[in-house]
């Protein structure tokens, strides 16, 4: 059991860890937390959807383009909605990203809503869907995907940031925006970016989670909520605190389903967050903030 | 004397004027010689409007059959819509409006029940029959009112079903997936009903949310308890997780799924795993899959009429609905009034083309579809196996 229950609860969290690593992105650079993440990643599902199922393209090219259109509307939600906004309260942006995520949805629901006579379409899996042994346990070759995928995307993004000018300049800007401008950094055309990349891996993300569940236009809230918990968790604005945080939630629940009742499952690992909040108010990977007297 | 016939002949014509006059002002609300007006209570937009839309399309599917032949005692029947998009405020206003300002001679429809039960005092008020389609709430009908009837299996029902086709099927160790959102309880909570109904206890009680991600922890506890049938109540996209992952770790007890899952072969393909479902019979309220020989007439009449509509379980819903409610106007005749509809449909038995049983309304019963059908895959395509009389 335990063993059934650590995998699944890993291929769970490596989910919940790409979509916590989207959110940490832009919370970082920008000051701001997209509430409007988790339509992004619904949204991503279908542009997948569309290409693999109605189009016809196979699954890994269509996982790309989903990628590609993930990050065009990123970068569009930025330069349409985000961007006039910049300088407003954050109250205004949080209602801004929550209006936002209702125009995603709705869309969505217009374009792919009743496609195949529900709320809901079928994503098949990229290779045969059936069980496989390994070990004493059976698992889903799409389970197997995830983890590898989740890898392959923090390795890239960890790349991308240590090595790559952009990833440099969107560090720096997320340090300090008035000293990155000040060196030269355009930190608007950051901002852009950051939206694009938060939205291209929550993309990513669904594609590989899509055959596993069904595809809704409602599918991206509950994400959003695990990936948030994630996020508070590991510490807010940490990326490995989203990687760890994101797997330690999908572990936590599994076992608390498993071990205690179903009916823990959805809330056991916001109450292992609430035991860390109080003991650690930054959570696990978050640096305190020490205010001045 | 000439001036006599005169005076006699103006009191004639003013005396057949005045029984024209009083004629008309006792002539029914919605009625005219040549037409039925009927309203459409429900959601027509939304996220629900597939709910409302579609089993109105197949409604009025069924008026222009009867109107194209010669209509109901030479009346055409004229369906108007009303949104209520799902919500109990805006239930109100579309009930006021089909009664006050369209006029109707009763209102057929309804989907979402808390639209339905918040449209229900003004119905009641005014006395208009209402024919129910597709709302579940046992309340709207229970206790009867005289002039409003259901053709819907209300929720209780489903669940009473699913606990007497495990018992009937000999099962002993039953366990239970269940939503506990509001749409979960309204079925859990008779399903706990019947197993004490029947002295039975579940041997695992697991709650499932819907829309889950994965539901490997319910499988096993289902697993460990020993469970030879599961009852699933459970949305779609929960109810595949937790098949799915009951697969996966190699259990496979007979399943008793609910209406959600009616349609066995699109719920596999879903899955995506042959075989996965082939323990797996689940309840309908209709008696007909969408593509069955049967019901090819109405498949072909519907998505002729509305080219947007793959003709689906919806729209049956207003085609046994609509034959019900045509039957009924038949019978209360020729000078049709609404007490002569709401006692004709208080005696009525109709075999619908699409239902796996009768809609029968009596004077003491008005929830009158009560006969649940139960699908599974055989060779490959959903087959209607079985047929339950609900009874409490």
């Amino acid at each position: 059991m335990l063993a059934y229950l650590l995998m699944s609860g890993i291929a769970t969290g490596a989910l919940y860890a790409m979509v916590a690593i989207g959110l940490v992105l832009v919370y970082r650079s920008t000051g701001h937390i997209n509430f409007s993440h988790g339509e992004l990643f619904m949204f991503g599902g279908f542009i997948a959807y569309t290409f693999f199922v109605i189009l016809g393209v196979p699954y890994f090219l269509s996982l790309i383009l989903a990628v590609i259109g993930g990050f065009v509307l990123g970068v569009l939600s930025d330069r349409a909605v985000y961007r006039p906004l910049i300088k407003a309260p954050p109250l205004t942006m949080v209602l801004a990203t929550v209006g936002f995520s209702f125009f995603l949805k709705g869309i969505a629901r217009y374009f792919w809503g009743s496609m195949e006579g529900g709320d809901y379409v079928a994503f098949p899996a990229a290779m045969d869907p059936s069980p496989i042994p390994i070990g004493s346990i059976n698992v889903f070759p799409q389970q197997l995907l995830i983890l590898a995928g989740a890898i392959v995307f923090v390795v890239g993004f960890t790349i991308f940031f240590r090595m790559t000018r952009a990833g440099k300049m969107m560090q720096a800007t997320s340090e300090n925006p008035t000293a990155a401008y000040l060196s030269g950094i355009r930190v608007e055309r950051v901002y852009t970016l950051t939206w694009g990349a938060g939205s291209a891996i929550a993309a990513a993300a669904a594609v590989l989670m899509a055959p596993m569940t069904l595809l809704s236009p409602d599918v991206g809230f509950q994400l959003l909520l695990k990936a948030f918990a994630a996020t508070v968790l590991g510490g807010l604005g940490s990326m490995p605190g989203a990687i760890v945080g994101g797997l330690l939630v999908g572990i936590l629940e599994s076992l608390g389903g498993g071990y205690i009742h179903s009916g823990v499952q959805d809330v056991s690992a916001f109450i292992v967050i609430i035991i860390v909040l109080v003991l650690r108010p930054a959570g696990l990977f978050g640096v305190r903030n020490i205010r001045d007297t | 004397m000439k001036s006599r016939r005169h005076v006699l002949s103006t009191m004639s014509a003013a005396l057949i004027a005045s029984m024209c006059v009083v004629g008309a002002a006792n002539a029914e609300v919605g009625v005219t010689d040549k037409e039925i007006k009927i309203g459409a209570l429900g959601v027509l937009t939304g996220p629900n409007a597939k709910y409302g839309n579609t089993v109105y399309d197949g409604i009025e599917t069924v008026y222009e059959e009867a109107n194209k032949s010669g209509g109901i005692h030479g009346r055409q029947l004229v369906y108007v819509r009303e949104d209520d998009r799902c919500q109990a405020a805006e239930a109100v206003g579309a009930a006021k409006k089909l009664i006050h300002q369209h006029k109707v001679f009763m209102i057929h429809g309804g989907a979402c029940s808390n639209a339905s039960l918040a449209a229900k005092p003004e119905i009641v008020a005014t006395k208009v029959p209402w024919v129910i389609t597709a709302s579940t709430a046992p309340s709207l009908t229970d206790p009867v009112t005289p002039h409003i009837f259901t053709t819907m299996l209300a929720g209780w029902m489903e669940s009473y079903a699913q606990v007497q086709y495990a018992v009937e099927k000999g099962m002993k160790r039953v366990a239970i997936i269940s939503q506990h959102d509001n749409w979960g309880r309204s079925r859990y909570d008779p399903l706990m009903d019947a197993f004490k109904l029947h002295g039975i206890e579940p041997v695992a009680n697991e709650e499932i949310v819907p829309d889950p991600a994965d539901a490997t922890a319910i499988a096993l506890r289902i697993q460990a308890a020993k469970a030879d049938a599961v009852i699933l109540v459970a949305f779609p996209k929960a109810a595949v997780v937790a098949v799915r992952d009951m697969y996966k770790i190699g259990y496979k007890p007979f399943m008793i799924g609910g209406s959600t899952v009616g349609d066995v072969g699109l719920f596999t393909k879903n899955i995506g795993i042959p075989g996965s479902t082939d323990n797996l019979h689940a309840v309908s309220t209709i008696g007909y899959t969408a593509d069955d020989p049967a019901v090819a007439k109405w498949k072909k009449l519907v998505e002729a009429k509305y080219s947007g509509d793959t003709f689906n379980i919806y729209h049956m819903f207003g085609i046994a609905s609509g034959q019900f409610v045509v039957e009924a106007l038949r019978r209360a005749g020729k000078d049709l009034t609404r007490d002569a509809f709401n006692k004709a449909a208080s005696n009525l038995s109709v075999n619908t083309d699409v239902y796996g049983g009768p809609i029968t309304c009596t004077p003491t019963n008005h929830q009158c579809h009560n006969t649940a059908a139960w699908f599974g895959l055989v060779n490959g395509t959903t087959k209607r196996l079985a047929t339950t009389t609900v009874t409490r």
